[in-house]
């Protein structure tokens, strides 16, 4: 069996596809559709196309019109909808409206006003969704799927791998993988979690024979203020970045959807991420700004530098 | 990032505890992985497939009329069983072979040589048993076993295997060693023809040396270099040679040895907007019974919509014959050695084969079918007399492998 792989770029990342098989035609073809399902995916759930299902919705908000969703989208609302719930609201789809306000790379901080004009559009509670129509009832109200849409293409890529025959591979978009089988030897991949002040270097590596890993990482310091220092994270509640959270949290889960989840509400958890994600239960480690390694559920072998 | 209001503090309240079982229900409901994949299961393989030769025509049989020739049937299964970096393999073979085969060749009232087929019809079943296991070394050689029996009515035959595989690095460049021996008893039937020998063994060992280059992501190289020895009774019991100076026949008889090497080169090119690749192989052979032979192969993989996958194939050989081959003799050879076995004359052969797969899950589909032609007129060289029994066959073949 040999190693096919391809690079590209996709939903603003790099990423990678590998598969190990003895048939570089079957290979090549299974690489070609799992692309294509990624790319299928982020043409869907773009915010940046008016074709997508996505700009429909937004485009119908504060009308009376309803929008008549697909199966599909309609499973991904209801685990928007799952994921706010167990995570007290810190996941939510409809804070994407902040983007409008806060440029955290380009290091604008907004006025308090502005940001509380906005807090009346951001609610999942507020949404109208009734399997298969949904609403969105105020004018300015936005639906984003950024937050789950990369985890949710990483487990449907690999689903077609696995679909096409492959036993061994992954699909890593930008970090958050999802592994088929092993190598072709038998012996794990190797994912690594980079450091926080150094993104070519790996402060652990996971060793995974299958399933998904996701990090969700706050890397680049924001801003400090009374001692606290202030992330990239918005909390969609107040509108403002989340405070004392780690540098990265990664998560093990059988699917990246999963994992991506659960890293990301650990993170907006701030101070709390670490109690969070131990009464999850899920494998997690934890890097904070210092360096320092926290971790559960990963066994030994399964976690080394 | 200058902080020129400070933020608003999040209302403090107790976290609830989260619960996965909810967030696993509703990621499940997605369409994604069907079921829990493992990887790692039992890879079963069965193939069936029909030879059947051409009749032989009459104008080619002594007799005048056409005759039958060889149907053979094949159920090959396969089974390996991966543990973790080790795996287990079962290869299991029974085949089914009937027909009259050619016994010797007489030249007709013109001097034309016209092919003696061997009267009654045979019958016979042969089952083919083989074990072999896979197991790394080290990180980079891999070791792979094998042994087996195949067993006939007349025929037994004992073999093993040894290969390994060198993989330094990532690089590459790999490298295959292999050897492998085998004793083979032959015990002919008797009530037929007469045989030349009632019982007798022969030893074969061959040694494999090759290489794999991957000239680019698209592009894999091979080369591949072998040594065969073959020692013991190497002739036909069954098959006779016709001298004419004596007016009859004396037996097949080859000489105690024979060793021969071959060198192939093979090229694997997949073409990404045609989604297809090309297989391209060539391979030389000579040895001290004086054959020279070429193969060419080339075989197109195309990628069809829906898991389907069409091969075509194309096949070019020519061999030069064995120095003690002739369609008949006029005298007896001084040195002994005398056959009249259209498999040792010189030809030409063109194959055309067409397979197709389809591909779901862990299942796959097969089916193929190939048409061979040998003749005179296909070889690289030039061909005075045409062995009379050259042969045209047919092959269909259909399977299914399946992962658990």
């Amino acid at each position: 069996m040999r190693l096919y792989q391809r690079r590209f770029t996709a939903m603003a990342c790099p990423c990678t596809v590998q598969v190990y098989h003895q048939d570089e035609v079957d290979a090549e073809r299974a690489l070609e559709a799992a692309i294509a399902e990624v790319r299928r995916i982020e043409t869907r759930y773009s915010r940046y196309r008016d074709d997508s299902i996505v700009s429909q919705i937004n485009r119908a908000a504060g009308t009376t019109r309803r929008v008549t969703v697909d199966p599909e989208t309609a499973a991904l609302l209801d685990y928007a909808a799952t994921a706010c719930a167990e995570s007290d609201g810190r996941f939510d789809i409809t804070s994407g409206v902040l983007r409008r306000v806060w440029n955290l790379r380009g290091g604008i901080v907004p006025s308090r006003e502005a940001v509380a004009e906005l807090l009346p559009l951001i609610g999942w509670q507020l949404v109208e969704w009734q399997v298969p129509e949904i609403r969105l009832p105020l004018s300015g109200m936005e639906l984003d799927f950024g937050g789950f849409g990369k985890e949710y293409a990483v487990d449907r890529a690999a689903g077609i791998l696995v679909e096409y025959g492959i036993a061994h591979g992954l699909v890593d978009l930008g970090g958050d993988v999802h592994v088929v089988g092993p190598h072709a030897d038998g012996s794990p991949w190797r994912i690594g979690i980079r450091e926080p002040r150094d993104r070519n270097r790996a402060i652990a590596r996971i060793a995974l024979l299958r399933g998904a890993i996701a990090t969700s990482g706050d890397y680049e310091r924001a801003f400090v203020h009374e001692g606290h220092s202030y992330s990239h994270l918005l909390d969609p509640r107040s509108g403002w970045p989340v405070a004392d959270n780690p540098a990265s949290v990664s998560v093990l889960a059988e699917r990246c959807l999963l994992a991506g989840t659960a890293s990301t509400v650990a993170m907006l958890h701030g101070e709390e991420a670490e109690r969070w994600l131990q009464a999850l239960g899920l494998p997690w480690l934890a890097v904070g700004h210092d360096g320092g390694l926290h971790g559960s559920g990963i066994e030994d072998g399964r976690l080394a530098p | 990032m200058k902080a020129n209001n400070p933020p608003p503090a999040v209302p403090q309240r107790r976290t609830r505890r989260p619960s996965l079982q909810a967030l696993t229900t509703a990621a499940l409901a997605l369409p994604g992985l069907a079921g829990a994949q493992d990887g790692l299961g039992l890879q079963t393989d069965y193939l069936f497939s029909h030879y059947r030769e051409a009749d032989l025509p009459g104008s080619r049989n002594v007799s005048g009329e056409s005759s039958k020739r060889y149907q053979v049937s094949t159920h090959q299964f396969r089974a390996v069983q991966p543990f973790e970096q080790r795996s287990l393999g079962f290869d299991l073979l029974y085949e089914t072979l009937s027909g009259a085969s050619p016994w010797f060749v007489q030249p007709d009232a013109d001097g034309e040589p016209v092919q003696v087929m061997s009267g009654p019809t045979i019958e016979e079943s042969r089952v083919d048993a083989q074990l072999s296991g896979t197991s790394p070394l080290s990180d980079t050689l891999t070791a792979t076993l094998s042994a087996g029996l195949s067993s006939e009515d007349d025929y037994r035959s004992v073999y093993g295997n040894a290969e390994l595989e060198i993989r330094p690095g990532r690089g590459p460049l790999s490298f295959t060693a292999s050897g492998g021996y085998a004793r083979d008893r032959l015990e002919p039937t008797q009530g037929r023809t007469a045989t030349s020998t009632l019982r007798d063994n022969k030893r074969t060992l061959r040694l494999n040396a090759g290489a794999a280059y991957v000239l680019n992501p698209r592009t894999l190289l091979q080369g591949n270099f072998g040594y065969q020895e073959h020692e013991g009774f190497l002739s036909d019991p069954y098959k006779a040679v016709f001298i004419v100076d004596q007016a009859g026949t004396d037996f097949d008889s080859r000489p105690e040895g024979r060793r021969g090497y071959h060198g192939l080169a093979r090229v694997r090119h997949f073409v990404d907007w045609l989604q297809g690749a090309l297989h391209a192989d060539y391979r030389y052979y000579r040895d001290n019974w004086k054959i020279r032979s070429h193969n060419v192969e080339l075989t197109w993989h195309q990628t069809l919509p829906a898991r389907w996958r069409l091969s075509p194939g194309l096949r070019w050989y020519s061999q030069s014959q064995a120095f003690f081959y002739a369609p008949f003799f006029q005298s007896a050879p001084a040195d002994g050695y005398l056959s009249s076995d259209y498999r040792l004359s010189p030809f030409g052969a063109l194959s055309f084969r067409l397979d197709t797969t389809y591909n779901w899950n862990r299942w796959a589909l097969r089916a193929g079918v190939e048409h061979y032609r040998a003749s005179g007129s296909y070889a690289a060289g030039s061909v005075d007399v045409e062995a009379p029994s050259l042969v045209k066959y047919t092959v269909f073949s259909a399977g299914v492998a399946a992962s658990f």
